[in-house]
């Protein structure tokens, strides 16, 4: 069965870009467009892997994970930033959060797709 | 000091407050839309090249199509550039969708600068509120009074404005970003 990715971004091109990339490899993917909207979707479906942007309206990428991460069923569940932000003082703070991984924008599909197997498989 | 003084040193503070407050937010105006004209530039031109080697590649293999449309057996060479096209298109593709993400980091520089033009307008329109208030008969020492009341109310709204215009697109190509797993 395909392994099912949760894509939140504020960005609607950006989404369209990621799911034709990972479904083109395989994957499901479930959009969000934004940091609310993707924890409104993570409780209603079990995903395998959340993929998220940093900056967005009503909840940003770190508060996703955070409020994700005090979900039971997302204690162990991967989650990669994918955001245009590349500080280290950025990076720290998704570390901090609960992110396994930061790709910064923009991003290589096939570069994508090798690290969403690398990560799930 | 003087009276004279004292109205001397804050119409001074105000001017040259307005003055360094104006300058750094036009240049950072500068800075940004530079930043988002380059990349507007880069993702035009690869987009571009994108679109044409795509064009390419379908038009190299047309032949070979219409060989197999009529009926014909395709060569051996006709075969191996069928069986390469998904592969070379699929190339095409993905670097025409990472050059396509110019939107996203075009669309937040363009953002931080209408914050940055709104805060420019609120700030201008706090002198003009304040000024109004100074009339031809108004005393120096009123003047003094309320410029200093001006400065201060300047001064917030550019820590105010400051603080919602961090930074977040460095990038000045499209190259693919760097990655991390922690």
């Amino acid at each position: 069965m395909a392994k099912t990715i949760l894509a939140v971004d504020d960005s609607s091109s950006l989404r369209q870009m990621v799911a034709f990339s990972l479904k083109a490899a395989g994957y499901q993917v479930v959009e969000a467009v934004d940091g609310q909207d993707g924890l409104d979707k993570a409780r209603l479906q079990a995903v395998d892997l959340v993929l998220t942007d940093q900056n967005m309206p009503r909840m940003d990428g770190l508060s996703l994970i955070k409020q994700l991460r005090g979900l039971p069923d997302y204690q162990k569940v991967p989650i990669l930033m994918l955001t245009t932000e590349s500080s280290d003082e950025m990076k720290a703070k998704g570390r901090a959060a609960g992110a396994n991984g930061w790709l910064v924008k923009p991003f290589d599909p096939q570069r994508l797709i090798e690290v969403v197997k690398k990560v799930i498989g | 000091m003087t009276r004279k003084k004292i109205l001397g040193s804050h119409v001074k503070r105000l001017l040259s407050g307005v003055s360094a407050h104006g300058r750094r937010h036009l240049s950072e105006v500068e800075t940004d839309l530079l930043q988002t004209e380059l990349l507007l530039e880069e993702a035009i031109d690869k987009l571009t090249s994108s679109f044409l080697a795509i064009h390419s590649a379908v038009g190299e293999r047309q032949a070979a199509i219409d060989r197999l449309l009529a009926g014909g057996r395709p060569s051996a060479e006709d075969s191996a550039a069928l069986a390469a096209m998904s592969g070379e298109i699929g190339s095409h593709v993905n670097t025409a969708i990472t050059s396509m993400q110019f939107q996203d980091m075009t669309s937040q520089l363009i953002e931080r600068t209408l914050k940055r033009v709104t805060g420019l307008r609120d700030f201008l329109g706090t002198l003009d509120e304040h000024g109004a208030d100074i009339h031809a008969e108004t005393g120096s020492e009123e003047i003094v009074e309320r410029l200093g009341k001006v400065s201060m109310a300047l001064a917030i709204q550019s820590l105010e404005l400051r603080s919602v215009l961090r930074k977040s697109v460095e990038q000045q190509h499209l190259e693919s970003g760097d990655i991390e797993l922690f």
